[in-house]
């Protein structure tokens, strides 16, 4: 009978194998490792549906890897392309038999931190985290972030070449060393959510899988000894509370919701729940990083009964120690449209007009909308309209457009 | 109802090296898989399997003669039952990943007495 695998089974094994097999015979091998799991994935697709499918797959698979490694690696060593010195020359022929959650999910974690090299850049680690852990192909990550097929290539490339620079076995990366790249590993897993979180509706549904691998990762890193601190938590209950209001931001036939325009009975009870007590989770102790803040503005959000109903002086306060903890610009115009909610337009016209904006900023729709919505509710038209125009002509899609126009032109609140 | 062989070919000039599927797509092939098997269930006698490498022998010992690498011509088998070589053809046309690119399907009916 066949085996009815679950959803992702096979991106799912493809980073299993990749963490346990590399953990044995080293990173410089990674790309080897890649095309022994991808080998014993292709055996499997071939052989499960004709004969019976084993009753431990994930360690047929991984016994099939392992044999397809150690060949290639004879082969390599016959044309002298391998040192005897080489650490992978000395593993046995065979497998280990078992392994237990705890081990693979000890092995998922290094790997992961393992691609957190800080002399890395830190797009390329999203990239080689996406292709080593999420099974991810070059073209599928391409699609993903949005970047060319040659860019996803040459960024994994250069991971690799760093990695096998190293030549660490991933266990020779030590506590603290493990523990010094937490904070890398936490802002590639944010990074990850946030590109998903982005993305506009033509690229929706792919790109939402990015937000549920952010999510999955994280999850194991809270599981960890290392890995288990407040600011893990604050992160995920960040992207639980994100993800309650995703359906909601969308109408039915794509288009992006204002805030004040979502249907609060969309947004997901239990991810709220979820969130909200991975938020409490995160309280213990008395660290408080940008993420508790950004998971506080998002529960501020969740919890509202309507727009109008919003804590905003919550959001204010939040939003004050976000840029107290991570200095930017692009949080003083958050915060600014969170005052001219609660304190008036007026005050919040100020704030924005006490910024220097960075260039990227005051090249940005964002800039431009939020000094048009303001102007206009000042009463001030004239500038309102000029700043409108700006955001319009600057919408990186139409989607952003169409709730720009509606917003800045149709408008009457 | 009749059983007929079908064997996978390659086709000449054929590629059959192509991108390597991701993981996603092989999921995705594996499921089509199995939906094909479950739609012919009552067709399918003997799922076969992929060949290896193997060596024609002759009647006479011929040292110098040209030995046919198997596999260069046939990659896989299998036995299916059938009201004619028509719908044996159907099923082994359905089945994913015998017909693309450089591979194709020969269907031959196996003759029982009688």
């Amino acid at each position: 009978m066949s085996l009815a695998l679950s959803e992702h089974f096979f991106r799912r094994e493809f980073g299993r194998l990749v963490a346990l097999l590399s953990r044995r015979v080293g990173l410089q091998h990674l790309e080897l490792v890649e095309d022994a799991v991808q080998a014993s994935l292709l055996a499997a697709v071939e052989s499960w549906g004709t004969v019976e499918v084993p009753g431990n797959p994930s360690a047929w698979l991984f016994r099939v890897a392992y044999n397809h490694f150690v060949g290639e690696l004879r082969r390599r060593a016959r044309h002298a392309e391998l040192t005897p010195d080489d650490h992978a020359m000395h593993i046995g022929d065979d497998p280990p038999a078992v392994f237990f959650t705890g081990d693979v999910q000890d092995s998922l974690l290094r790997m992961l931190f393992a691609c957190c090299d800080e002399a890395i850049p830190i797009e390329s680690q999203v990239v080689i985290a996406l292709r080593t852990l999420c099974g991810f192909s070059v073209s599928e990550i391409a699609q993903r972030l949005l970047m060319t097929e040659a860019n996803v290539y040459k960024r994994l490339a250069r991971a690799r070449s760093r990695l096998r620079e190293r030549r660490p076995l991933v266990d020779e990366i030590t506590l603290p060393q493990l523990a010094a790249r937490l904070p890398a590993v936490q802002a590639v897993l944010y990074t990850l959510f946030t590109e998903g979180y982005l993305s506009s509706h033509a690229e929706q549904a792919i790109r939402r899988e990015l937000c549920d691998e952010a999510q999955r990762l994280t999850r194991i890193l809270t599981e960890h000894a290392i890995g288990s601190t407040p600011e893990t938590f604050a992160l995920l209950a960040l992207m639980h509370l994100h993800t309650a209001r995703m359906a909601a931001r969308q109408d039915g036939s794509g288009g992006l919701l204002l805030l004040e325009e979502q249907d609060r009975s969309l947004f997901d009870q239990q991810e709220i729940a979820l969130g909200l007590s991975w938020l409490a989770r995160s309280a213990e102790g008395n660290v408080f990083s940008r993420y508790h803040a950004e998971a506080g503005i998002a529960a501020e959000h969740c919890l509202a009964p309507s727009f109008s109903q919003t804590r905003w002086e919550r959001i204010v306060e939040c939003y004050e120690l976000l840029n107290r903890l991570a200095p930017s610009a692009i949080h003083t115009l958050n915060r600014a449209i969170a005052v001219a909610e609660c304190r008036g337009p007026e005050q919040g016209l100020a704030l924005v007009q006490g910024l220097e904006p960075p260039a990227w900023l005051s090249g940005s729709y964002l800039w431009f909308a939020v000094l048009a919505d303001l102007h206009r509710r000042c009463g001030h038209a004239e500038l309102a309209k000029r700043h409108c125009d700006a955001a319009v002509d600057l919408a990186p899609s139409p989607v952003v457009r169409v709730a720009l126009e509606r917003r800045l032109r149709g408008g009457s609140s | 109802m009749a059983k007929y062989l079908c064997l996978q070919r390659s086709l000449p000039g054929g590629d059959l090296s192509g991108d390597k599927p991701s993981p996603a797509q092989m999921q995705g092939m594996y499921e089509k898989f199995n939906q094909w098997r479950e739609k012919y269930q009552q067709n399918l006698v003997d799922l076969g399997g992929r060949l290896g490498a193997g060596r024609l022998t002759l009647p006479d010992p011929a040292p110098d003669g040209p030995f046919i690498e198997v596999k260069e011509l046939v990659g896989g088998y299998m036995i299916v039952s059938a009201v004619d070589l028509d719908e044996a053809i159907r099923v082994a046309r359905e089945c994913p990943g015998l017909m693309r690119p450089g591979s194709g399907v020969e269907v031959i009916e196996i003759r029982s007495p009688g």
